[in-house]
């Protein structure tokens, strides 16, 4: 008997209207998805990653198709119940960090926690517990504009982490840094899934960081092309330098 | 701090200029509308200092006193013992009373030539507050030193062609006096009110008591000269209950029973002040719904993000409340503070610069006293935060029901 995967998305569909022109971003994707994996979706600008993330993390509603947390439904969740399910469950990392730029590193690292409505004590030892694990302890009391690009990264990693979610799923937590900070980045997370089996989804468009990865789930055309763990089977279409 | 307080703060503080003028207008509104009910305050204790000092604050009459056809049935004959007793009962209520027995007698006042029907007012002497229009400026002559002397409005002495040392006649038929009496003119005074000074005629209680009703009085009124505003008035009511069972027999009003029209204006007055108060505040709402509005259009983003991250409607509601709460909060302590220093600052009272002789001249009291009770400072400040939730609901819940997706799109 196979065990319940940790996300499940069928046949999950969304285009989007401008004007008279409607765009398909995804077009039937099917994925499954295990707790502890660390699976990157690969794919060109336009391919549905963002979208991918967005309708998993409940941030919006497909046209149609499923998606399944835990054995639970998600995609049809009215907007209050989406939002205590992010809350509760999903951890996110964006590309442009959007951390709260007047809030130091500990109170951004701590702020899921305030919503959650976790007490002073509590929320400000798992968020600095958070900035420990990634190596920003002493940057606690600094605001975001005081960090650099891969530090404001990190911060927002340690707030997606110090609530505990199920899954962090990060769109394109990279592309704002360079190919060093980004390695590092990757690596990062990839120690956290190693070592405290934080399960990661992330999306990139960055080849060179994929054979840091488990699984990698290709898309294109808001399309699964390729699910699988080798990062040199990508199509001839994907090997950009 | 609470997490959400302190960002609100900080947000508050990331367009602080923007913050600052929004918070002082607020303040500016309270302070306004604070020294505005102050002020509105002064006028209502300058009406109540001129109907008590020329009234009384308890008066003393006989039950017919309205009866201005039979002068018998307006006075209260044998009136020692009920000056007693209002005198007694005063003493135990008031700080420093003054008990004014009063008889004005209806009567013909001649001089050698004219004659003319006054009523002539009869009343120890001093009364300081009757007195306060004598000056050098308005009185000739002198004032009243006996019982055989009259003092006359200066167009009365004119009409009766008097003059200072001549003899007028009062001529008082019917009554229980002598029914007639020569009184020497020692002074005339000059008043801002033609009506007034040629009505006006003073002599003693006990020369119009000889004329026209010996021992008794038409009203017993009993002047609290201690007291300045109406808010520390709290035993003019109390006396009247008093003397009310002690003399049972007459008839005993506070000054706001037996003035009812002003006890309407002043109960008037109060939403009057409330109203113009409230137009302050919808401008200052309107300043505050601009900072507000342009505050969240600037963070959409942001809001997108706290969605994104799982904060509910309502939390972002109250985000964007308390940020406007607090500015308005600030703007309030100060407001308070800066209208509670004014009231402090005239607190014995003020003059209106060229105003005092005026006022003299028609026997009111020059001097404003600035009175503002908590319940208007509560009104003032929760105004302000009313107004503050007022005009941060709209954009609050523009913030509130952005789609997260969409609004991470916008990018500021």
């Amino acid at each position: 008997m196979t065990a319940e995967p940790l996300y499940r998305v069928r046949d999950l569909r969304k285009s989007y209207r401008v004007g008279e022109v409607t765009t398909s971003a995804l077009s039937g994707v099917d994925l499954d998805v295990a707790a502890g994996e660390f699976t990157a979706v690969a794919g060109p600008s336009g391919s549905g990653k963002s979208t991918l993330l967005h309708l998993m993390g409940v941030l919006d509603h497909g046209d149609a198709g499923e998606v399944w947390l835990r054995g639970e439904r998600i995609d049809r969740l009215p907007r209050g119940a989406a939002a205590r399910l992010r809350l509760a469950r999903i951890g996110f990392v964006f590309q442009a960090y959007n951390l709260i730029p007047v809030l130091s590193a500990l109170e951004n690292a701590a702020f899921v926690l305030e919503l959650r409505g976790e007490d002073r004590a509590a929320r400000e030892a798992k968020a600095r517990d958070a900035l420990a694990r990634l190596d920003m302890a002493a940057y606690a009391d600094r605001r975001p504009n005081q960090l650099s690009g891969g530090q404001r990264q990190r911060v927002a990693i340690a707030r997606a982490i110090a609530a505990d979610p199920a899954i962090v799923l990060a769109d394109e937590p990279t592309a704002n840094l360079d190919s060093r900070a980004g390695a590092d980045l990757i690596d990062l997370m990839r120690r956290l899934n190693e070592e405290e089996d934080v399960t990661f989804v992330f999306s990139t468009h960055d080849p060179r960081l994929l054979d840091r990865v488990d699984r990698i789930v290709r898309l294109e055309d808001g399309r699964v092309v390729d699910d699988g763990t080798d990062a040199t089977d990508a199509p001839a279409s994907q090997a950009t330098p | 701090m609470p997490l959400v307080i302190a960002l609100a703060w900080r947000n508050l503080w990331r367009q602080r200029r923007r913050s600052l003028v929004t918070a002082g207008a607020v303040g500016l509104v309270v302070l306004l509308s604070v020294a505005y009910f102050a002020l509105g305050g002064a006028a209502e204790n300058g009406l109540y200092q001129t109907l008590t000092e020329r009234g009384g604050h308890v008066i003393v009459t006989a039950p017919g006193a309205d009866d201005a056809t039979r002068f018998e049935a307006t006075l209260v004959e044998d009136a020692d013992a009920a000056i007693a007793t209002v005198r007694r009962e005063a003493d135990a209520t008031l700080a420093a009373p003054l008990v004014l027995p009063t008889l004005d007698v209806p009567a013909l006042l001649s001089g050698e030539r004219r004659s003319r029907g006054v009523a002539i007012h009869g009343q120890p002497w001093p009364d300081p507050a009757r007195e306060r229009r004598l000056d050098d400026a308005t009185l000739e002559g002198r004032f009243l030193e006996g019982d055989d002397e009259i003092v006359l409005g200066a167009a009365l002495a004119r009409a009766l062609d008097v003059a200072i040392g001549d003899e007028v006649v009062a001529y008082a038929p019917g009554g229980a006096g002598y029914g007639v009496a020569a009184y020497a003119l020692v002074g005339t005074v000059d008043l801002a009110d033609p009506g007034a000074e040629i009505a006006a005629a003073w002599t003693t209680l006990a020369a119009t008591q000889q004329l026209a009703a010996p021992g008794a009085v038409q009203r017993i009124e009993v002047h609290g000269t201690s007291l300045r505003r109406i808010a520390d008035d709290d035993v003019s009511a109390a006396l009247a209950a008093t003397l009310g069972v002690a003399l049972p027999d007459l008839r005993v009003e506070d000054w706001r029973t037996a003035n009812p029209s002003t006890q309407q204006l002043l109960n008037a007055l109060d939403p009057l002040l409330f109203a113009v108060s409230v137009l302050f505040f919808v401008l200052a709402g309107l300043l505050m719904l601009n900072t507000v509005y342009l505050s969240v259009m600037e963070r959409i983003h942001e809001f997108g993000v706290l969605h994104a991250l799982g904060a509910g409607d309502r939390r972002v509601l109250a985000m964007v409340a308390t940020e406007s709460v607090l500015l308005a909060v600030v703007g309030a302590a100060v407001g308070t503070a800066g209208g509670l220093a004014f009231v402090a600052a005239y607190a014995d009272g003020f003059r209106i610069p060229g105003l005092a002789s005026y006022y003299a001249s028609f026997g009111l009291d020059p001097v404003f006293y600035l009175s503002v009770d908590p319940g208007q400072v509560a009104f003032a400040v929760g105004f302000a935060v009313l107004t503050a939730v007022l005009a941060a609901a709209w954009p609050a819940t523009i913030a509130a029901r952005i789609e997260p997706v969409e609004a991470m799109r916008f990018q500021a």
